[in-house]
């Protein structure tokens, strides 16, 4: 106690400077992030695009976002405010169209995300409770969160652990399975080099890609902690591409696990799929009660992940609002909880409605595939500013160097460049349709901005509400 | 006396320093550490409202949160400019509650001021208050400073 008063004594102006997230911590919110995401909701689709091996479009997807991971990991430890892709493009061109783009299609894929981790989160709790109807709970969920998000109990790091390892347990219980069935010998391998769909494998593959990419994003939200990270020139490097390794790795084992163990017509159809892979009853204990546990995981994992998607949406849009790019108000913040609740609210009704758009589509027309299609919507934009996020990264080369900044190796960045855009170039050949879905997106965001340029010029942004006026309610 | 102040970029928290201005004889107290936390996985980290000149900022200029957290601090620290005690001025990140308690522990603190938070419903409903959490646990007496009743009109702006 005393010693730290002594060190703190030195110099008024910084003293006491503390930072709180350690590289550990990092680390795990990380690789809770990503592994939430995609692995429980989408596992399906990729073994539909490949077949049984489509452990390899797990590993290329690892690989390429493993490589704009160390893009971020350079950008960040050079310029370590919280602020994410927007601010290095804009650092990089200087352009404000093309940041208000990029911070809109990453605004856009958030949102679409959120619909499809929403939407996974019905199917995984169908299992439980096949009661109410899906568009039901994925809309409680998501106003669930928003109010979660508003109160602000998501903000303990200690839980954010606890739900990675709870997520992890998930995944190690579907790959313990696989253990148990190859030691049983009743494995057959050949099927992790099955590419059963007709056409070209490599393109097969490709799609697979695509969808696996899913599974890898939310690595970027990282970036907004880098300001509180100790240490953050050497811990954040290796903190966020190590997450996303083990990440990979884990995927790369589970989807392993889920081909050898499963049918790959049973993966492609489920909406649950790794359930499945429990369901098959390989473990000696009750199948039921196996399947009610991983149920419940799967669903912290859903939710932990939405959850940060939810805190990042508000604080973009705090951000742009600060910027007097979209309208002032959502930079309010709330007077007593701190928390900018109109941003919230705006995302959780943006959310919810794609969500009943979506549903409605499908009532409607019928044979589109909600999950799948918000998902690709997903990753074209992602693909898009990812490939980007490497060009910056590149592109501010010689620039604020700090020799205590990490840098990316600069052919493997060529190489992730590459791979994005190929990914990209095949998301949008594969499925055309989903660039009207961006278009809608982008649609809000230029709604948004129309909006701002009209009433917005007196800098909303800049005159906080007098208390009075926020507390009527 | 070190007695700790806590801001977190409301107007309140500029109120219940004011406040202990406003009675506290300055010759007791020989310091003031005025602590603002900032909350790393919150939406908005820290949301500064106090200081007017940091509102506004160029695409891409985005300022950081920690900025933020500093320039609150330094408003609420110019308040006690000219009254006796040191001033210092701190940033911490973590827990609100968790981290005052910490500072008033680490600073052998004789007093913790903070502003009530809220009046009405979303204070009673929704627990998790820091205010609340700050009274329960701190090592020293707290002053914990209310809103002002509603009025048409702020007394002092």
């Amino acid at each position: 106690m005393a010693d730290s008063t002594t060190i703190d004594a030195d110099d008024d102006q910084d003293s006491g400077l503390k930072r709180s997230i350690t590289g550990a911590q990092l680390f795990f919110y990380t690789l809770g992030d990503v592994l939430g995401s995609g692995i429980y909701v989408l596992i399906g689709l990729v073994a539909a695009a490949v077949g049984g091996a489509f452990w390899i479009a797990f590993a290329v997807g690892v690989a390429v976002a493993a490589i704009t991971g160390a893009a971020y990991a350079e950008l960040v430890t050079k310029y370590p405010q919280a602020a994410g892709s927007s601010l290095y493009v804009q650092k990089a061109f200087n352009n404000k169209a093309l940041t208000f783009l990029v911070t809109v299609s990453f605004l856009s894929a958030s949102f679409a995300a959120t619909g499809s981790l929403a939407t996974g989160f019905a199917s995984y709790f169908a299992e439980l409770w096949a009661g109410p109807p899906a568009l039901l709970v994925s809309l409680v969920f998501v106003a669930a969160l928003v109010l979660v998000n508003y109160i602000g109990i998501t903000e303990s790091v200690v839980m954010n652990m606890l739900m990675t390892f709870i997520e992890l347990s998930g995944l190690i219980i579907v790959i313990g399975i696989a253990i148990y069935y190859v030691a049983q010998g009743d494995a057959d391998f050949g099927i992790l080099g099955d590419i059963s769909v007709s056409g070209n494998p490599a393109l097969a593959v490709l799609a697979g890609v695509a969808f696996s990419f899913f599974a890898m994003t939310g690595f970027e939200n990282t970036a907004n902690v880098a300001e509180e990270t100790i240490d953050p020139y050497k811990s954040f490097p290796r903190s966020l591409v190590g997450g996303m390794v083990v990440a990979g790795i884990v995927y790369v084992l589970v989807s392993m696990a889920a081909a050898l163990t499963v049918p790959v017509d049973t993966l492609a159809e489920s909406p649950a799929a790794l359930l499945e892979v429990v369901k098959q009853g390989i473990l000696p204990f009750s199948t039921e009660a196996m399947t009610k546990i991983f149920t419940i995981i799967a669903l912290v994992a859903i939710t932990n992940t939405t959850l940060v998607t939810l805190v990042t949406q508000p604080r973009i849009l705090y951000g742009m609002a600060r910027e007097d790019v979209v309208p002032g108000v959502f930079a309010r913040i709330h007077p007593v909880r701190r928390s900018p609740w109109v941003g919230l609210l705006f995302s959780g009704l943006v959310v919810g409605t794609l969500l009943v758009t979506g549903y409605a589509v499908t009532a409607a027309g019928g044979g589109i595939d909600l999950v799948n299609r918000l998902a690709l919507v997903t990753v074209v934009f992602l693909l898009a500013i990812y490939a980007l996020v490497i060009v910056t990264c590149l592109k501010l080369r010689g620039q604020d160097e700090d020799e205590r900044a990490f840098r990316a190796n600069t052919p493997l960045l060529v190489v992730g460049l590459v791979g994005n855009l190929a990914i990209l170039y095949y998301a949008i050949y594969d499925d055309p349709t989903s660039l009207y879905w961006c278009a809608g997106l982008l649609a809000v965001g230029v709604v948004l901005y129309v909006v701002e340029r009209l009433f917005g010029s007196k800098g909303t942004a800049a005159t906080a509400p007098p208390l009075e006026t926020d507390r009527e309610v | 006396m070190h007695v700790i102040v806590a801001t977190d970029g409301s107007k309140q928290s500029l109120d219940a320093a004011r406040k202990l201005k406003s009675f506290a004889d300055p010759a007791k107290i020989d310091d003031i550490s005025v602590v603002a936390v900032i909350r790393p996985l919150a939406a908005v980290a820290f949301a500064d409202d106090l200081s007017a000149g940091s509102r506004k900022q160029a695409v891409g200029e985005a300022q950081g949160f920690r900025a933020a957290a500093e320039s609150a601090v330094a408003t609420v620290a110019a308040e006690f400019d000219g009254w006796g005690p040191k001033v210092h001025k701190r940033v911490r990140s973590g827990s609100p509650a968790n981290e005052i308690i910490k500072a008033a522990t680490q600073y052998e603190a004789g007093l913790v001021v903070v502003a009530a938070g809220g009046r009405g419903l979303s204070d009673s409903v929704l627990v998790g208050s820091t205010a609340q959490r700050v009274q329960h646990y701190a090592p020293c007496p707290v002053l914990v400073v209310r809103p002002k009743p509603r009025k048409p009109r702020k007394a002092r702006a």
